[in-house]
């Protein structure tokens, strides 16, 4: 069974904030998905390998072209903080690192 | 389309008449129906007058340049806002076109507007849209499917002929059961993503829905062909218009898989789907009897891998680039806040089961196991795609919910039941109506057939359409 430390582990590799009710359905959620997911660890796959096979036609390789990128401009307009031709993040770097 | 087509040719009709048409038809239907999140009547108006003036130069695109188009809002459309059906997305406009979009513009079709779906195209009703939930023409009280609901109501209501959406799981097929129209899943890299809000890579696809079969036939035939923008994009067979020749199913070997048969499958959707097998074996066809024992694993094994994908295609919303942000002093309490603020409650359930079968502890038990068994699908079809041409099945085990019927997520889940096979092991599969339950509720037959065979597909259903429509008359 998943617990509530659980789900907020989970949750901090999601990078989702939850609320105390969220915490709480996630975890009825996910055990109860796992339930249901119990019968695929009955499957026998024997020596099958992993790996999606893809129509063979769509396996092609090609030349490595240079092509004009999206105009600087109008990508950062979509961006909820800009300065400078930069999106603008939080600090990530500690001083003193 | 066709008659539509040559009205406009012959100059009986222009283009900026037909887009005011469905224009006036959105604004009296779609405050009931709610399929569309974006209208663009004035843009679609604008493009209109630029068809009729190609037309009369006689510099026509496309036969179809002129006819209008109504667009999922996850394929991003430069300069029309493309929400995704998320409050992160609320006011995102994109810099681009979709390919699908340059595809649709190329042949000269207005853009009507961006139709609603659920959110990042995570469900099977488009309740779990941040814009409302999108009603079914047939019956207001009931779901339109999803998560493409918003583009099967909009074809099913009259307010566009025809639309584009994406499927994942079965978000184009069960949507057109549940409305009445015709909708493809085109075989896995026949059309490219470029463009298209990803919500799982290795299922998705974009695809036609259309009041007919060779309308659906015929949009696909501008979506179809490589794009070297998409990684897994087919670089071979271009897609013609079949013959439309009701011979054509004469000595087709079509399966009928007895899984998709069981229990749980609705007696009047059995009955229907009988009998349009009934008249494909009049039109010549050999019904066969096959298995496809690994059905039972199919929605296990999707939800494992969909959510897998999603929690990590869905990383991208950081609220850096695009969307929204809640500001916080450092940059991972930025990240979670936003992400909180910004997504609904089954986006968040399904990164949270995503990123659960993808740590370190639960990979080899849960997404690699999930793996493994989707190889086992793949081989299960391919063996039945050898001893028959196309599989025949129902394409959901119910007609329309009720708004507000399914509170589980797994039952929601469930939808997908016999659709999802055909995304996991990228065949091509096709919902076309067959008939309606006692309510009056459309029901949904689908045709799935091998890797870039859906010209078997069009063909088939157009028969059995064919064989309705004199039934009707008659």
């Amino acid at each position: 069974m998943i617990d509530r430390q659980e789900i907020m582990r989970i949750a901090r590799l999601a990078r989702l904030e939850l609320t105390e009710e969220e915490i709480e359905q996630h975890r009825r959620d996910l055990n109860q998905f796992l339930a249901s997911c119990a019968k695929l660890q009955e499957v026998e796959v024997g020596d099958t390998t992993v790996g999606y096979t893809i129509p063979a036609a769509t396996q092609t390789l090609r030349e490595d072209e240079l092509t004009p990128s999206l105009p600087q401009a109008e990508v950062l307009a979509g961006g909820p903080c800009v300065e400078g031709g930069f999106f603008r993040v939080p600090r990530i770097v500690e001083e003193g690192e | 389309m066709r008659k539509t087509a040559a009205l406009l040719e012959k100059r009986q009709i222009s283009s900026e008449e037909l887009v005011k048409q469905y224009l006036t038809r959105i604004e009296e239907a779609d405050p009931q129906i709610n399929a569309f999140i974006t209208c663009s009547g004035e843009e679609a108006l604008a493009q209109a007058r630029d068809a009729d003036r190609r037309r009369a130069r006689g510099e026509a695109l496309s036969p179809w340049d002129g006819i209008p188009i109504a667009v999922k809002d996850n394929i991003s459309t430069m300069g029309l806002r493309t929400t995704c059906a998320s409050k992160f997305l609320a006011e995102y406009v994109p810099v681009f076109d979709a390919a699908v979009v340059e595809n649709v513009r190329k042949a000269g079709l207005p853009i009507l507007g961006k139709t609603n779906l659920d959110e990042f195209a995570m469900g099977s009703s488009s309740e779990y849209s941040a814009f409302g939930v999108t009603k079914n023409p047939h019956d207001l009280e009931r779901v339109a499917g999803g998560s493409s609901g918003g583009s099967a109501a909009a074809v099913a209501a009259g307010e566009a002929p025809w639309a584009l959406g994406t499927d994942t799981g079965g978000s184009i097929r069960q949507p057109a059961a549940f409305c009445g129209v015709v909708g493809l899943k085109p075989t896995y890299g026949r059309v490219s993503r470029y463009g298209v809000v990803a919500l799982a890579p290795s299922l998705d696809q974009v695809g036609p829905l259309a009041t007919c079969v060779e309308d659906a036939a015929i949009l696909f035939s501008l979506l179809a062909g490589p794009d070297r923008r998409d990684a897994i994009s087919s670089q071979s067979r271009p897609f013609s218009l079949p013959e439309w020749d009701l011979d054509s199913v004469r000595g087709l070997r079509v399966g009928v898989p007895k899984e998709f048969f069981g229990s749980g499958l609705n007696p009047e959707v059995e009955q229907a789907v009988n009998a349009c097998l009934g008249e494909l074996e009049r039109l010549g066809a050999q019904l066969q009897s096959i298995s496809l024992y690994t059905n039972e694993y199919a929605i296990e094994t999707y939800l494992t891998i969909v959510t897998a994908e999603a929690s990590s295609c869905l990383a991208r919303f950081d609220g850096v680039r695009y969307g929204r942000r809640v500001e916080a002093a450092d940059s991972n309490t930025m990240f979670a806040k936003s992400r909180a603020a910004g997504f609904g409650p089954e986006v968040k359930r399904r990164i949270m089961l995503g990123t659960y079968v993808l740590s370190a502890k639960q990979y080899k038990l849960f997404y690699e196991q999930a793996q493994r068994v989707r190889a086992l699908i793949q081989q299960d079809v391919a063996q039945a795609l050898k001893q028959v041409d196309l599989i025949v099945t129902p394409t959901t085990p119910n007609t329309a919910f009720k708004i507000g019927e399914k509170r589980n997520p797994l039952e929601m889940y469930l939808s997908d039941l016999y659709t999802a096979l055909a995304n996991l092991s990228g065949i091509p599969a096709l919902s076309l109506p067959c008939g309606r339950d006692s309510r009056g509720l459309p029901i949904g037959i689908q045709f799935m057939g091998r890797h870039f065979e859906e010209e078997l597909l069009f063909q088939a259903a157009y028969a059995v359409e064919q064989t309705q429509r004199r039934g009707e008359d008659a």
